[in-house]
């Protein structure tokens, strides 16, 4: 069963799919545009009162991350595994990459499909490098090809190349949890599937493991769907949020600006928590909004003048800069104290310049510029761009500025 | 004087003279056991597997094979003669019925207790049901399982003594002898490989496990 | 069949029930020799093993004796006590068989009581000794208490092997549901019928004990089923 990768055109361009079988190769040329699809689903499971998930629609594009959140009960669990039938719809439809899931064999559909669960589930017999060649060796790749891929993957998901050879039990849980990932990855599948995947490791190694996941992102473009049940989580990986309610209902399905901005109803404002307006900021950044150029002198000026831009601006202080460079910035009682009627020649450059202590770069979210800008002194915060071996001073930003960002 | 040699526990000079005969019943002894051990445990293990597949047949199996377990050798083996005669067919029904019980709660127990996680994510993996455990639960069942086997086969060993007495050679045939002739040297002599050979199989066993499960040396 | 048949002509002619070779006798001497054996096993191993564990002295003793108790064949036990019987004056037939029991009965004994005595956890006992219970008190009050299933249990699996291998007497003489067995198995093929009756006999007296048994366990000890 061994063949050569096939690609499909998408909205993003050409995605890689993974070796499978033949059947699976013809169907996934008449691809259509969304990745997965579910129409009208529902389950109920035998023996329960309630319904895990009823009537559930909605669709993932090709190479987007979409995360399903809500509390417990509310059957995001049951909807992801429904997508590579680890468990069976009682009713309604679920595509995945434009057939009918039910149309394959389950274990062919979920060669396809990558899947990460919160224990991981490491096979504790396999050393680490056999568990990551789980599903080529499935399919049917020889040694050579599974231990290239074993490598580059270890790679991408940063994971020590040494620890390969080892076995499960040896790693910490950031590195299993690695590992998990790579296993994932290892067909190369159009789709992951991810199930409160980092709910099992400490917040640090979070934080870390959620960034990998942004950056693997832009590298691979997968199609993912993550379950948790952490809002911020799915705020900060997610281009679309599904906010589900007990009983597997859709409360609003849309991307984090979005819901932050405009929660649908009560639920999902409560389930969203508080401080919604900071939090859509932390979406933002510095280069989204315009910086002005605020009190601001060359070197080149006088005295004087800088005193009339410090009456104009109202405020203590004046920055001293040229062009793109900034040099510095001078307070009133200095510009004050050396004023001198006799020599009407010097100019601002003259005097001992200070450094800006409140400086954000174009990269910057704007809720931490709004940090620096809360803390400092001027109540601003200069934005510096980085570009080779020099800075760029590119204006300055206040509160003003900062909550227009919130308006686009 | 030879009577007096005959009396002590074992007469040196017999074992010399005998050793041909006491290679043959080792010969007798260990076809009859690991036919029934080999036996048991292939008949175990689709039993096993029927039992962990169909949970309903849990309870009836282990049922039976507790009876039979239950049921002391000699009398098993006097059920059997009726139908099977004496000899070797009747030995080796009755003693793989007493491996059975032990094999079947332990391989059951042993696929039991393979963590829940490493069973999704075989099957997210697409593994069918029968790959997933002769790979993954299988092996990690090993431990559980060659617990059961070690057990087995030590009764199982020393119950091939029993087996002499309608029909087959082995150890118990120099135990009966020893009994009918009022004469200790074979009986010890039967008795003490008996239970060296049951001691050999359980150290060969351990040494097994330990050599078909790797990841469990680097704790 | 014939040996069918002639097992049930057996079984249904009364006299062959009652008298000092009867189908009673038999199984009144099978069981009593068992509780005998028992009796002697139970006053060598659970005193013994209790104080061990309790001291936590030898824990490889225990497993040993498992190992070794289940490996040394049950037939050659008694077979091996014969001769030092007769040596010593005890004749055959119920002292060597009876020594022979207490050697099985006392492996399962002593490990269960072991097990039952050091698996106690050691933040009750220690619980037990800050509260100022002495030395004494501690085995009584808390050790044993809390081992009483295990060591129920080991008597349980004592009593089965010890009934089962009484079978086994009949070869050195001592007059049991077995001997029908054995000497059946001695007169060849006109013996058949009676083979099959002490077989039938023997499996039903060891499955009643075994019963018997369990429902007295869970009737003990019912927190544990």
């Amino acid at each position: 069963m061994v063949g050569d990768t096939w690609w499909v055109n998408s909205s993003t361009g050409r995605t890689p799919i993974c070796t499978a079988t033949a059947r699976f190769r013809q169907i996934l040329a008449e691809s259509g545009r969304a990745a997965i699809s579910l129409v009208d689903v529902t389950k109920h499971f035998d023996g329960s009162l309630t319904t895990a998930v009823d009537g559930l629609s909605f669709e993932v594009a090709t190479g987007e991350i979409v995360a399903l959140v809500g509390p417990s009960g509310c059957g995001k669990t049951t909807t992801l595994k429904m997508i590579n039938r680890l468990v069976e719809p009682t009713s309604g439809t679920i595509m995945v990459l434009g057939a009918d899931q039910g149309s394959l064999p389950a274990h062919e559909l979920r060669r396809s499909i990558g899947y990460v669960i919160q224990q991981i589930g490491l096979f504790p017999h396999r050393t680490v490098r056999r568990n990551i060649g789980v599903v080529p060796e499935l399919i049917g790749w020889d040694r050579e090809r599974i231990d290239a891929r074993c490598d580059e993957l270890a790679d991408l998901v940063g994971l020590e190349r040494d620890l390969l050879d080892r076995y499960p039990a040896a790693l910490s849980g950031g590195q299993q949890q690695r590992a998990g990932v790579a296993r994932a990855l290892a067909a190369d599948p159009p789709i992951l599937l991810m199930d409160e995947p980092y709910s099992a490791v400490d917040p640090i190694v979070r934080a870390r493991l959620q960034d990998d996941l942004l950056a693997l992102q832009d590298t691979v473009h997968k199609t993912i769907v993550i379950v948790t049940h952490d809002i911020d989580e799915a705020i900060k990986l997610a281009d679309r949020v599904a906010v589900m309610n007990v009983g597997g209902i859709l409360e609003q399905f849309a991307t984090p600006d979005e819901l932050l901005d405009a929660p649908a109803n009560e639920f999902v404002a409560s389930f969203l928590g508080r401080e919604r307006g900071l939090r859509r900021l932390a979406l933002r950044k510095v280069a989204d909004v315009t910086p002005i150029a605020g009190p601001s002198v060359t070197p080149g000026a006088s005295l004087s003048a800088a005193l009339s831009v410090m009456d104009d601006f109202a405020t203590t202080w004046v920055a001293v800069a040229e062009a793109e460079v900034l040099h510095g910035w001078l307070s009133r009682e200095t510009v004050e104290g050396a004023l001198d009627p006799g020599d009407p020649g010097s100019t601002v450059g003259d005097l001992p310049l200070r450094p800006f202590g409140s400086r954000v770069s174009p990269t910057t979210p704007l809720r931490e510029a709004l940090d620096v800008i809360v803390n400092a002194h001027s109540r601003m915060a200069v934005v510096i761009e980085r570009d080779g071996d020099r800075d760029r001073y590119l204006g300055m930003i206040t509160i003003d500025e900062v909550a227009g960002g919130l308006e686009s | 004087m030879i009577a007096d040699e005959r009396r002590s526990l074992i007469w040196w000079a017999w074992v010399g003279d005998h050793l041909d005969d006491i290679w043959q019943r080792t010969v007798e002894h260990v076809q009859i056991a690991l036919i029934a051990i080999v036996v048991g445990c292939l008949l175990s293990f689709v039993l096993s597997v029927i039992a962990v597949r169909f949970r309903w047949t849990f309870k009836p199996i282990t049922r039976v094979g507790s009876i039979l377990y239950t049921i002391p050798s000699l009398a098993l083996f006097g059920l059997l003669i009726p139908f099977t005669g004496l000899g070797l067919l009747t030995a080796e029904i009755a003693l793989v019925s007493y491996t059975i019980f032990i094999l079947v709660s332990n391989t059951v127990a042993g696929l039991d207790a393979v963590p829940a996680a490493v069973k999704d994510a075989a099957d997210a993996m697409g593994y069918t049901w029968w790959r997933r455990l002769l790979t993954v639960e299988f092996p990690l069942a090993l431990p559980t399982v060659i617990a059961g086997l070690r057990i087995a086969s030590v009764t199982v060993i020393g119950l091939v003594t029993v087996a002499a007495l309608i029909g087959n050679g082995g150890y118990g045939a120099l135990i009966n002898d020893g009994l009918q002739r009022s004469f200790p040297t074979p009986i010890v002599i039967g008795s003490v490989l008996s239970v060296a050979f049951a001691l050999l199989v359980d150290g060969l066993l351990a040494l097994a496990l330990w050599a078909l499960t790797p990841w469990r040396r680097h704790a | 069949m014939n040996t069918i048949s002639g097992a049930i002509d057996f079984l249904s002619t009364a006299e062959n029930w009652t008298g000092p070779r009867g189908i009673f006798a038999r199984t009144w001497a099978q069981i009593w020799i068992s509780l005998v054996a028992m009796a002697i096993a139970a006053a060598i191993a659970i005193p013994g093993s209790v104080w061990l564990a309790h001291r936590r002295r030898v824990p490889n003793l225990s497993v040993a004796m498992v190992n070794l108790g289940r490996a040394i064949p049950s037939f050659a036990i008694i077979v091996l006590i014969f001769p030092f019987s007769i040596r010593f004056g005890f004749g055959l037939g119920f002292w060597p068989t009876c020594v022979a029991l207490v050697i099985i009965g006392v492996p399962p004994m002593f490990t269960n009581a072991y097990a039952g005595i050091s698996s106690t956890p050691r933040d009750m006992v220690e619980a037990a000794s800050g509260i100022g219970m002495t030395d004494h008190q501690v085995l009584r009050k808390v050790e044993l208490p809390v081992s009483l299933p295990l060591l129920i249990t080991g008597v349980r699996i004592a009593a089965v092997t010890i009934v089962a291998t009484a079978t086994l007497g009949a070869i050195v003489g001592y007059d049991c549901l077995g001997t029908y067995i054995v000497s059946g198995l001695r007169r060849g093929e006109s013996g058949r019928p009676e083979v099959l009756v002490g077989a039938v006999l023997v499996a039903a007296l060891a499955l009643g004990v075994d019963l018997f048994l369990d429902r007295l366990e869970r009737a003990v000890s019912p927190w544990n089923r």
